[in-house]
């Protein structure tokens, strides 16, 4: 196996020097066409907002054209050029793992143990997407049409496996989990939105998926409440009518720019006097806060703010952290798995070659041996006989095969173990 | 009966009730299907036992038919804490019954006739209304406790929604109360003609004043639109005064036997 992953990750290289080192999805078509070609190996370039990783390999056994070297220099060189910057300011920002570290890197990458948050799901879409451009050109050969679909189903099993995924990392997704424990169904209910912040937007985004009634917008700017009501499918309320709204509404996601709060306590009680429905959740993510907290009850208005939502967050995060040991140990065992399967894949023929050349010799020398002492044997002598050298035969061929399940680096001039087996036992191709 | 005693199944309900707790604090499919098969053995055995033994404990009867509302629920809100509150009113119900044997609660029926039967019906399904009523509420009030507390989502015992309890609890007092009413009326009608009971016995005068209770929070509910924590308070009140009725009359009347 001659398998290499070069990179560099938010991990290890500022977000300035990423962005520099990044593929746009229109660049990776030429990126992996001049990769390809120029080292002469198979490709895929995972390239994201937190990651450029290239994941080169050459099969050994392959006769190849180029004479270039599959190392992270050659990586490094291709990954300036085609940037158009120098290979001093790249190189430093580069790691480099070689066969197995690189099939462990990659199931690290795919089942989310390297990315920023932990668990996160996005990351397994991206290794697929990248495995898929790489088709579409051409880029991955034999060794990396096993890995990626291998590296997608470690991620699936560390998913499934380990609550390395379990809930919700985003403060505006974390909403949802607290209105879920106030309401159980949300056709019959109105969403009240105040202001127009952009983590209001992507709350509403989430609040939206669970299909309200209604969706009220109230902003001081009339044009704004227009604007927002027009993008989630809502009705804009005058600000006026705020008190009103607010007595009507069900679900209230607040996010105004407000320096004061803009309900207080007095305020809030003359509201509820008119509400006659059941309880409002108010979701509070303004800063300054736009709700008085003292008006949280927990039965009749919950208020939850950006510091409860937060709360959900750190939460996932730690119990998260809890299931990163478990996920190691699945992405530990499903690299040695994988090794041990291409290992078989590419040593087979071998051995099948090897044992089937063996056999005939075998069955020949066996023929040879009755016919010489043809009548002087019993058939118990005859099984015995043939029993002997079928032994003789798997302990011969028990060395040769047990060394090349095992790892066979190559040596400095290319040759391998398989090389080696070819010649001494005069293998055919 | 096979040697099946009230213990039998009280203990069945006890481990169920052990696992589902565990269950809550370190979730396992295998607790949880555990939790099941002893739920499942305790309603069995319950069965066979209320086949063969006579008298029938109106306790006992309570009690079965709140097993089976528990298993529906376990079955139907796997990931919920439905046992953690419904089980301990199973085996309060049964610890009851064994407390003042056997003949304490048996059904008592004013008349034997049709009617007789009836009654005891109405108000068999209006207890169950009651106990089903009581135990949305309890989970009523921890789930607004675990809201004002702001306890994050998914930590502690796991309950449905604030909503989802208040329907239930509303629905069991709306199916309840007209049960409870109509075997009242038909109760008041088989004492007139039948004067068997004093209007002064202990079990009378409680089912009055868990009718009154209930016109109450009818009352609270549709008239001054009442929800939530007074109207949960409410039919825990109930629950206790239909505890008085099964077992204050005989208590009174000379206590267990």
């Amino acid at each position: 196996m001659n398998l290499l992953a070069v990179g560099c990750s938010h991990r290890t290289t500022p977000v300035a020097v990423r962005e520099r080192l990044g593929f746009r999805e229109d660049q990776l078509p030429r990126a992996l066409d001049a990769l390809t070609s120029r080292l002469d190996c198979e490709a895929v370039i995972l390239s994201t907002c937190n990651r450029v990783e290239m994941y080169v390999g050459r099969v050994l056994d392959h006769p190849t054209r180029s004479t270039a070297l599959l190392d992270g220099d050659a990586l490094a060189g291709f990954l300036a050029e085609f940037h158009s910057l120098p290979i001093e300011e790249v190189r430093p920002h580069l790691y480099v793992y070689h066969n197995a570290d690189a099939v462990r890197h990659l199931f690290r990458v795919a089942a989310s143990l390297d990315s920023l948050i932990v668990g996160e799901g996005q990351i397994a879409g991206q290794v697929k997407t990248a495995y898929e451009m790489g088709q579409k050109c051409a880029g991955p050969g034999p060794m990396l049409h096993a890995l990626f679909p291998h590296a997608r189903r470690v991620a699936k099993r560390v998913r499934t496996e380990t609550g390395i995924s379990r809930g919700h990392v985003s403060v505006s997704s974390a909403a949802v989990d607290y209105v879920r424990q106030v309401f159980d169904h949300f056709g019959d209910k109105t969403i009240l939105v105040i202001g127009a912040g952009k983590m209001g937007e992507l709350t509403l985004r989430h609040l939206r998926r669970l299909e309200p009634r209604r969706i009220l917008v109230a902003n001081r700017s009339p044009e704004k409440a227009a604007s927002v009501a027009r993008g989630c499918g809502g009705e804009a309320v005058p600000w006026e009518r705020l008190d009103e709204m607010l007595a009507r509404a069900d679900i209230v996601l607040s996010t105004t720019g407000a320096p004061e709060p803009i309900v207080t306590l007095e305020r809030y009680r003359r509201i509820a006097a008119q509400r006659d429905g059941g309880p409002l959740v108010i979701l509070d993510i303004a800063v300054p806060r736009d709700f008085d907290p003292r008006i949280h009850d927990g039965e009749t208005t919950c208020l939850f703010n950006i510091d409860d939502l937060k709360r959900i967050q750190e939460a996932t995060l730690a119990d998260r952290r809890k299931h990163i040991a478990p996920a190691e140990a699945v992405v530990e065992q499903e690299t040695q798995r994988f090794l041990k399967e291409w290992r078989r894949r590419r040593n087979g023929p071998v051995i099948e070659r090897l044992t089937q050349d063996l056999e005939a010799k075998r069955e020949d020398v066996v023929r040879n041996l009755f016919a010489r002492l043809n009548g002087r044997l019993t058939e118990g002598d005859r099984k015995f006989i043939e029993y002997a050298f079928v032994k003789l035969q798997n302990q011969f061929l028990h060395g040769p095969i047990s060394a090349l399940t095992e790892d066979q680096p190559a040596d400095a001039s290319g040759h391998t173990l398989l090389d080696a087996l070819r010649k001494l036992f005069r293998l055919r191709e | 009966m096979y040697g099946i005693s009230l213990v039998c199944f009280a203990t069945s309900y006890t481990a169920a009730l052990g696992l589902e707790v565990w269950c809550q604090f370190r979730p396992r499919r295998i607790l949880y299907f555990l939790g099941l098969l002893f739920g499942a053995a305790g309603l069995a055995t319950q069965s066979v036992y209320l086949a063969f033994q006579r008298p029938v404990g109106w306790m006992l009867i309570l009690a079965w038919v709140l097993a089976i509302f528990y298993l529906y629920g376990a079955l139907h809100y796997q990931r919920l804490a439905w046992g953690v509150f419904v089980l301990p009113v199973i085996l309060g119900l049964l610890g009851l019954s064994l407390l003042f044997g056997p003949e304490a609660d048996q059904l008592s029926l004013p008349d034997a006739s049709f009617w007789g039967e009836v009654h005891a019906a109405l108000l068999l399904l209006a207890a169950v209304g009651v106990c089903v009523g009581l135990c949305a509420s309890l989970m009523y009030l921890f789930r607004a406790w675990q809201l004002r507390a702001k306890t994050l989502p998914g930590r502690g015992l796991r309950l449905p929604s604030l909503e989802r309890l208040e329907q239930m609890n509303r629905r069991a007092i709306d199916w309840s109360f007209p049960l409870l009413t109509a075997g009242v009326v038909i109760g008041l009608f088989l004492m007139i003609q039948h004067p068997l009971t004093a209007w002064t016995d202990p079990r009378v005068l409680s089912t009055a004043v868990l009718w009154l209770t209930f016109l109450l929070m009818v009352v609270l509910r549709y008239g001054w639109r009442l929800r939530g924590r007074l109207v949960a308070l409410l039919t825990i009140v109930a629950f206790l005064l239909l505890v008085c009725c099964l077992v204050l009359g005989h208590s009174l009347r000379g206590g267990a036997t």
